[in-house]
């Protein structure tokens, strides 16, 4: 069914939607209801393992823009095949890729939910599945939009949130109205200078001497800290003095070769406003339960 | 707060629409926060009158040397040092984190840990917290803890604290047994002591260490212990032992009890048939 | 058992040293440690058994269903070795007993053949210091989990010892008449039955009479397990589990459950 489809059977009887029983209760219990299954796609090509090994060639010295940490050799020796320097750098161009990928995806869902009339779109799911080889990164949002029970025009531009159901009827007597979904990528990567290489490779030390002092990686220690910090920054830089909550963080290192690694933050949560205090909670009930 | 929004409203339908409309009406006015908490634990959390504040991270990796893995006897030092290395800076990261963000502690914290040939890595993820708008503590002072946030408001009402995490390791290389042993034992039940020794003292050696990381943080229990251990993926004569879990002590003058009541739940138990156990 | 459960490794002794110091370990949940709290005990350590075993062979003769009383044994000893070392440790703790009590097999490698068996469980001891352990003297062992261990002492009942049997079978293979004469019929095979039957009740009978020793009423929650190990898939073993129980004098707190639906996902 086409968006144009849906669009004209809004006001009809049916609808579509990807909650669960207890989510769809709880959906009619907060005075929503459903009014379809809306989503949005973007695929990007992204160009990140061509300009990978660009990098290598170009001086350390090149234009910063965003993280730059350079890594001097401190030997003096020269070889071929020793490395005399070493940088983290910020891969701006793979995040504003997965910006752009995001921010088209959930635009699209969002148009879909704003010609169904709704007032905000639920249960939020996305997946981004790379092809790799083609280099091409596809983003997809899906989520059950809603609208106020009996209301048949929306005001505004629909929230968003990953919550559904019960949870987000918990949100609300906690006192926050959801906003939108926020989701954020760090992309850092490390060439490796001659001792971090040495490093990774196992150090010179042996393995005999038993009290051999183990060392620190201080090259990627500094990227996998900057990468974490730099997610959430962007994710903040979204907020506009809201919170976000149920932030889900994964980072992931990937090594093409030895001394090149690639460090991947992707973060996601709900950015929801305080509209009300928190209610303390009446102290619970402890339960055993049988079974 | 111009909207009327009555959170106490039984009427749920109507707290949703004055919720929505006054998110819509006005723009935020507090502190922007971070946390990976759900609502439920944010909840738990307040009840207990804490706070979430930020979302913190840390993480170290330690280079070991080369040739450690090949065969040898006994403990492998180095790797038992690297792997609490980076568990002590990770850690202290986290900390550092939390105490910039103007917290108390760390909840929730996903421990991940990776055990390579030449390195290891520990990375650790966690919502910085504090008492309701209380003020800074040094670094020193604030723990990490992976409880979750409703662990910790359980133990907190029972009159508990986390003090932080305590983690101990080990590893060892399996000895090896002579030809002439192998062909004896071949037909045999028997049990191989010198193996059990092995592997039983390099899990002694990994509590041992946690034990002691416990006491040096005076603690009096470490709860909710997470055991990994056996063969090295890339070196099957090696083997590992990490264990790590959350140092607790009492912070009132006694244990409060919970006094649990029992509940029979008329949900559909959710079991699945397995054809191994035939349960 | 045998003459190597009393000797604990050195790194053992030491540890258990800092644990009678008043430090406690436990891989209980916290709401088990809170239960186990409830029921009156407090946990002291963390306690574990290992032992290493080479379970060799024995000759299985194709065409019979047999126990393999060699390889019963083995598996047997290994596991009460495992027990006993775990339970030497809660004593020397001071433990009145242990809960959560896991029983694991790995599999190394290095070893062919040899499988190690390990026990890993929380010694607990009671609050009001009198004694629990059961009628032999020594702590008592029970796999139930914090929250059935604090069920079970509302109900009257003490955990008295993690009770086990076990038994390995072979299970004959068809001869090639047999199989031809029954392919594509839905037929039940007699000795398949017969031997399953005999195996479960063997490894059962074992359990209620290791229970029988320790004077219990009864065993609660018997789980019966069925392992090929590293055997192939006609040599079986048939492991049965469950905590032997005794009444107590203590009076019965038992309230009527309350009925709740669970609005979580």
């Amino acid at each position: 069914m086409s968006v144009a489809d849906q669009s004209g059977d809004a006001r009809s009887e049916s609808f579509t939607s990807g909650l669960s029983v207890s989510d769809f209760a709880a959906v009619l219990a907060m005075g929503l209801e459903p009014v379809g299954l809306v989503q949005g796609f973007c695929a990007m090509q992204s160009s990140s393992y061509a300009v990978g090994s660009l990098q290598r060639n170009l001086s350390p010295y090149r234009e910063a823009r965003g993280y730059v940490e350079n890594y001097q050799c401190p030997h003096g020796m020269v070889a071929g095949e020793h490395r005399m320097w070493g940088q983290n750098y910020e891969q701006y161009w793979v995040e504003e890729t997965w910006n752009q990928g995001f921010a088209s995806a959930s635009a699209r869902m969002l148009d879909e939910a704003t010609r169904l009339g709704a007032v905000g779109v639920m249960g939020v799911v996305d997946t981004q599945s790379t092809l790799a080889g083609a280099g091409v990164t596809e983003f997809h949002f899906r989520g059950t939009a809603v609208r106020l029970a009996g209301t048949d025009s929306a005001p505004s531009t629909p929230w968003t949130t990953y919550l559904s159901g019960q949870r987000l009827l918990k949100a609300f007597e906690a006192g926050f109205a959801p906003v939108s979904i926020v989701t954020a990528v760090a992309s850092v990567r490390v060439w490796a200078y001659c001792i971090t290489e040495y490093l990774l490779g196992g150090g010179g030390i042996s393995a005999w001497s038993q009290d051999a002092s183990t060392v620190e990686i201080d090259q990627v220690v500094r990227a996998q800290s900057q990468a974490r910090a730099l997610v959430r920054a962007s994710a903040r830089a979204q907020l506009h003095g809201d919170v976000l909550q149920g932030v889900d963080l994964i980072a992931t290192q990937h090594e093409y070769e030895h001394g090149d690694i690639e460090i991947q933050c992707l973060l996601r949560g709900n950015r929801a406003r305080r509209v009300g205090d928190f209610v303390p909670l009446r102290a619970p009930d402890a339960t055993v339960r049988l079974s | 707060m111009s909207a009327p929004f009555d959170p106490t409203a039984s009427d749920a339908r109507e707290l949703v629409r004055t919720a929505l409309a006054s998110g819509a009406a006005e723009r935020a006015t507090g502190a922007a926060t971070t946390s990976d908490l759900s609502i439920d634990e944010e909840l738990n959390l307040h009840a207990i009158g804490w706070e979430s504040v930020e979302l913190v991270t840390g993480y170290s990796m330690f280079s070991t040397p080369v040739g450690l893995w090949s065969w040898g006897q006994g403990e492998i030092v180095a790797a038992a040092q690297a792997h609490a290395n980076a568990f002590r800076m990770a850690a202290a990261r986290i900390s550092d984190e939390a105490a910039a963000a103007g917290a108390h502690g760390v909840v929730g914290v996903h421990v991940e840990r990776a055990v390579h040939p030449s390195y290891t890595e520990v990375s650790l993820i966690g919502t910085a917290v504090r008492p309701i708008g209380a003020g800074r503590v040094p670094a020193t002072r604030v723990f990490a803890s992976d409880l979750s946030a409703r662990d910790f408001a359980r133990l907190a009402a029972s009159g508990w604290e986390p003090l932080g995490l305590a983690v101990g390791a080990s590893f060892v290389y399996a000895p090896r047994r002579t030809m002439g042993a192998v062909l004896q034992q071949q037909s045999q039940n028997v049990e191989l002591a010198n193996y059990t020794e092995a592997i039983y003292s390099a899990r002694e050696l990994a509590m041992e260490r946690m034990q002691r990381a416990a006491i040096d943080l005076k603690g009096t229990g470490v709860v909710e212990v997470k055991i990994v251990e056996g063969p090295m993926a890339f070196a099957s004569h090696a083997v590992g032992f990490a264990m790590w879990g959350t140092v607790v002590r009492l912070a009132g003058s006694s244990h409060q009890n919970v006094e649990p009541t029992m509940v029979v739940s008329l949900d559909d138990a959710a079991l699945a048939f397995d054809a191994a156990t035939l349960e | 058992m045998t003459d190597h459960a009393n000797d604990l490794p050195e790194a053992t002794e030491h540890r258990l040293e800092e644990l009678e110091h008043g430090l406690f370990t436990s891989d209980l949940s916290v709401n088990e440690f809170l239960l186990v709290k409830e029921a009156g005990f407090h946990p002291v350590g963390l306690v574990m058994g290992s032992s290493i075993y080479h379970t060799g062979i024995q000759t299985r003769k194709w065409s019979q269903s047999q126990e393999l009383t060699k390889l019963t044994e083995a598996m047997y000893n290994a596991r009460e070795l495992a027990m006993n070392r775990m339970e030497e440790e809660a004593a020397e703790l001071g433990a009145d007993g242990v809960v959560g009590v896991r029983l694991d097999v790995n599999y190394y490698e290095w070893g062919k053949d040899a499988a190690e068996f390990i026990a890993v469980g929380t010694a607990v001891k009671a609050e009001d210091g009198v004694s629990r352990r059961n009628k032999l003297g020594k702590p008592f062992t029970s796999d139930l989990s914090g929250q059935d261990f604090w069920t079970l002492s509302q109900t009257g009942y003490a955990p008295q010892g993690l009770v086990m049997g076990t038994c390995v079978y072979h299970i004959a293979h068809r001869g090639l008449g047999q199989t031809l004469g029954t392919t594509g019929q839905n037929v039940e095979l007699p000795n398949f039955t017969q031997a399953l039957y005999e195996a479960r009740e063997l490894a059962m009978t074992r359990m209620q009479d290791e229970s029988a020793r320790l004077g219990a009423t009864g065993v609660v929650g018997v789980r019966l397990e069925e392992k090929s190990h590293q055997w192939g898939s006609h040599t079986i073993e048939f492991l049965a589990l469950g905590t032997a129980v005794t009444k107590t004098g203590e009076p019965v707190t038992l309230a009527k459950p309350t009925t709740i639906i669970s609005l979580d996902n």
